[in-house]
């Protein structure tokens, strides 16, 4: 069966992280957004792995399911009850002197059972403290850790995550490596995949040859449980840990998956915030990296990172590349429709309308067919969808600090629309 | 036959071809002192001593460990024989050969006897025990109390087959000097001869016995372990023992800065005890020291976790919002290991450590790691003993031990290290001498290098260490100089214990004095150490952060995911 799969969230234990990241609710608000199988992140925490081992029970494949008695309906409208499984991951921060460079790697765990986290935990902290953060600072080398892992459990998963952020990824620009042998040596083989971030989608990541052989996930990096499924994985096989991480290695029922608007991010293209400048990377080789107003040293972001260690055009398209959808958060989609915050009373009510009568967000966002949308939905939000599922919004990326922006109207269209609405 | 001479100054040269007579080499901190004793023993080696008759003593396991590894790195096989290690390890070495059977009594088994012996408390017991403690380290005769219960103590060791680890000093001194253990090197090296024990010093005598060279290395600045019995006049009147020495000064230091080195000279010149000589730095200039006042210890902390954060470009994204310029992509070249913060008294250890943990800065408080797992650890080895069959290696031993065994964990490491350095030994003996070191590590010992981290120990664990940014905490009156519960601290010492601090620090060191401190349940005075106004003014920077005008509990950033 086809499900979606959010395998990288952070539990109320990490920094800055809701108090809400409890089992039961991110539980509940996967059912919300329409997740089956989510990460439980932060495994390597003991109070957490604490609450792990009390509040889910095994379902012998290696994955997990809320105990009964904490399974509450009522937080649930009904349209949206599904089975929501739980896969043990963990992110750990590496931080290192590599070939007389500091390094910061953050790198994602999967593992199948509880006995072979434990051990994994006990190895970490003998090397350093893991229970001040859900996400542990450690002062080790990222490879040594892979190689911990696989000790431990060959059938775990290691992924570098996020790998293009600048600061704390595999090939971020302020402390990364320019290829992942660089960093893996002789165990590089053991990497199947990279979680691809908020900060890049999947076409950035086919400029890099090297990355072909890999498969290209992503995950929300959910510190709130409104925003987990921000990214998120398309699966189409058992529910199971091996299958899913089959699905990974060979890509054989590994379906695509679901990005945020990398240009979203505040350090997407180049520029210089004060003076308004924002570049392409191309246009920033052009102007010899300088601010062409005062002189300065343009701010370099993301997509000049992956120009710098790309070995090909933008928009080649590899043999094996896997499809995806770039979408918005319906929380957002809404708060432009009806002009508010995302986080307005108003986009939360009618958030929770729609969920009640429509079902999951990502069935709404992509699954529910229009017409049915069109009858519960204000014509605003309708097109909005509508808009969003074609691919329709306008994009601004965000440069030096400053966040990037999608619209999906124009102030003249949002007013046109709604001037229909009223006809009605 | 490797050139033992490449690469070392004209001092150093000297220091290493001095052989036809006795020697004192007065090393200043970051001035290749291991470097030239490893050449010595080379050079020695290169005109046909033989290497059982070089003894070379270091003042811990660790750094006997390192020298070992330089020494088997340059000579090889040509090496094999020479004693490297602690006068402890050749005390038991000198008492194993001699017949004796026996098995070594730590600290905690001491306190154990003398509870059986005098029927007290643990505490009384482990008062009594640093007594006989010292008057054996110090060639004293018992007095008070302590007379009655040596007799009684020593008899309860005997019975239980055991020396303690001043016996280990005491006892093969006696057995040469009685002539009845013939011991002896025609090579004798003691490094670190400013801070060796009376007792020490008396084993050295009866092993150089007359026939020895003796080449002792150490400075004069840097003997901070006075309170333990060390006599600092051994150093300053060593050609009094040793007739005729020679004396090299290696005076060029190739560790810190010159601002460094020099702000240190500026203060450890102002004791009268000691050996005159002027450091120059080989390296850069360098920035000033940064002294600098904050509110309280936890400010304190707060403060060497920033400066670390800015070095490494920051830890987290949660901490990068905050730094003035988060997208400055310079190219960090700093490790966690390369910052250490060195303070007077364990018991400020707790606000850093915990304000390190808060922020997820790995660190790493140096003489903590209880030796517990290690004497698990060494009863499983003397099970192995018995059981023993000689194909058996290090891996086999710990793999039989602990099945579960971790090939990361800081004992492995140890292990491997150790069975390194045994390893031309026939496997039964190998095992006996790795059992010894291992019952001999002190807290000294326990400065894990594979674990990348912060090291926060005290100036008196961070002798023979270095680190590209120190960190001194509370420089203030009252812990530097240590005063806190003593009615006369010693000056020069805590003045010498202030140069090793400071001359810890390669690149850059930071002295931190609070404005407010609560230690050990008292309210400290807040002004800072007497020992700065003694850093020429131009070597320092002054800087000061404010009161916070109100305490904000752990505001939490927004959840911006």
């Amino acid at each position: 069966m086809r499900f979606i799969a959010d395998l990288h969230i952070h539990s109320s234990y990490s920094r800055a992280t809701s108090r809400d990241m409890v089992p039961e609710g991110v539980w509940k608000w996967a059912q919300l957004k329409g997740i089956t199988v989510v990460g439980t992140g932060d495994f390597t925490h003991p109070k957490w792995f604490a609450e792990l081992e009390e509040k889910l029970e095994p379902t012998g494949h290696g994955l997990f399911l809320l105990k009964e008695a904490l399974c509450r309906k009522d937080g649930v409208p009904r349209p949206c009850v599904g089975e929501v499984f739980f896969l043990l991951s963990s992110e750990i921060s590496c931080i290192y002197k590599k070939n007389g460079r500091t390094r910061k790697i953050h790198c994602l765990i999967f593992m199948p059972d509880l006995i072979r986290a434990a051990r994994l935990n006990l190895a970490l902290s003998r090397i350093g403290n893991i229970t001040s953060d859900g996400r542990p600072i450690l002062g080790l080398d990222a490879k040594e850790l892979l190689k911990m892992t696989l000790d431990i459990a060959p059938d775990a998963m290691f992924i570098p995550a996020h790998a293009w952020t600048p600061h704390f990824s595999i090939f971020g620009a302020a402390s990364g490596f320019d290829a992942m042998e660089e960093c893996f040596e002789e165990l590089t083989p053991h990497i199947y995949a990279v979680e691809t971030g908020l900060s890049s989608d999947p076409p950035m990541n086919w400029r890099l040859s090297a990355l072909d052989h890999l498969s290209l996930i992503s995950n929300s990096d959910a510190h709130s449980p409104a925003k987990m499924g921000r990214e998120a994985n398309l699966f189409e096989t058992d529910i199971s840990y091996d299958a899913i991480t089959e699905g990974i290695r060979t890509k054989k029922g590994f379906l695509g998956t679901i990005e945020f608007f990398p240009e979203e991010g505040k350090y997407h293209y180049d520029g210089h915030r004060a003076c308004g400048v924002s570049y392409a990377p191309p246009d920033t080789i052009l102007h010899g990296y300088v601010c062409p107003m005062c002189g300065k040293r343009l701010t370099i972001g993301v997509a000049h990172r992956v120009e710098v260690l790309a070995d090909r055009e933008a928009g080649f398209r590899p043999p094996r590349a896997l499809p995806y959808r770039c979408l918005i958060p319906l929380p957002e989609i809404l708060g432009e429709a009806l002009g508010t915050g995302a986080g307005s009373k108003a986009v939360h009510e009618e958030y929770v309308r729609l969920l009640s009568t429509l079902g999951n967000e990502f069935n709404i966002l992509l699954d529910a067919p229009l017409p049915d949308i069109e009858r519960v939905a204000s014509p605003m939000i309708a097109e909005a969808i509508r808009r969003v599922r074609q691919g329709l919004v306008t994009i601004k990326p965000g440069y030096d600090g400053e966040y990037g922006r999608v619209k999906i109207f124009e102030e003249r269209e949002r007013r046109e629309i709604k001037g229909q609405g009223s006809l009605l | 036959m490797t050139d033992t001479l490449k690469g070392l100054n004209q001092a150093q040269r000297e220091a290493v071809l001095t052989t036809d007579r006795h020697l004192l080499v007065v090393a200043g901190p970051g001035t290749g002192k291991t470097l030239t004793i490893v050449r010595r023993i080379a050079h020695l080696i290169g005109r046909g001593i033989a290497p059982t008759d070089i003894l070379a003593v270091t003042f811990t396991n660790r750094a006997a460990r390192e020298m070992r590894e330089r020494v088997s790195a340059l000579l090889g096989n040509d090496a094999r024989g020479v004693f490297i290690g602690t006068f402890h390890l050749l005390g038991l070495r000198i008492l194993r050969d001699s017949g004796m059977e026996f098995s070594i009594c730590s600290r905690e088994d001491q306190t154990q006897v003398l509870q059986s012996v005098m029927g007290c408390t643990a505490k009384v017991a482990k008062d009594m025990a640093e007594s006989i403690s010292r008057v054996k380290n110090l060639v004293e005769t018992a007095s008070g109390e302590t007379v009655g219960v040596m007799d009684a103590y020593q008899e309860a060791l005997k019975k239980g087959g055991m020396c303690d680890f001043d016996d280990l000093i005491g006892l093969p001194a006696d057995l040469i000097g009685e002539g009845r253990a013939a011991y002896g090197f025609s090579h004798i090296i003691v490094d670190e001869y400013q801070d060796i024990s009376p007792g020490q010093y008396r084993l050295l005598r009866c092993l150089a016995a007359d026939r020895a060279r003796v080449c002792a290395v150490g400075d004069s600045d840097q003997a901070i372990y006075g309170f333990r019995g060390a006599d600092l006049r051994n150093f300053l009147d060593f050609r009094r023992d040793f007739p005729d020495a020679a004396v090299v000064v290696l005076k060029e230091n190739y560790r810190s800065t010159q601002m460094i080195v020099d702000a240190a000279s500026g203060v450890i010149r102002n004791n009268r005890q000691r050996i005159e000589k002027e450091l120059t730095a080989v390296g850069a200039i360098g920035r000033p020291v940064t002294l600098i006042s904050v509110e309280d210890e936890r400010t304190e902390a707060e403060f060497v976790v920033r400066e670390i954060e800015a070095r490494m470009g920051g830890t987290s994204h949660f901490r990068i919002s905050g730094l003035a310029d988060p997208v400055d992509f310079s190219e960090s070249t700093y490790a966690f290991s390369d910052f250490a913060v060195l303070f007077r008294t364990n018991g400020q250890a707790k606000a850093l450590r915990d304000t390190f943990s808060a922020w997820g800065i790995p660190c790493q408080v140096v003489g903590e790691k209880a030796p517990l797992r290690r004497k698990a650890l060494i009863d499983d080895l003397k099970a192995q003993l018995s059981t023993f069959t000689p194909d058996l290696d290090v891996e086999g031993i710990i793999r039989r031990i602990n099945p579960e065994s971790d090939p990361s964990t800081a004992e492995h490491a140890l292990l491997a290290n150790l069975a390194a350095a045994y390893g031309g030994l026939p496997a039964k003996e190998a095992l006996a001498c790795i059992i010894d070191e291992l019952s001999m590590l002190g807290t000294a010992d326990a400065f894990d290098p594979r674990a990348d981290a912060v090291a926060l120990m005290t100036m008196h664990m961070a002798k023979g260490l270095e680190f590209r940014v120190v960190f001194m905490a509370g420089a203030e009156v009252g812990i530097v100089p240590f005063a806190l519960g003593r009615e006369d601290a010693d000056i020069e010492e805590e003045r010498r214990l202030f140069y090793v601090a400071m001359t810890r620090a390669k690149e850059e060191l930071f002295v931190v004095h609070a404005r407010k401190r609560f230690l050990y349940g008292r309210r400290l005075p807040g002004s800072p150490t007497p020992f700065l106004s003694e850093v020429p003014r131009e070597l320092v920077r002054t800087s000061a952060l404010p009161d916070n005008p109100k305490k904000k509990e752990g505001k939490q950033m927004g959840l911006f995911g």
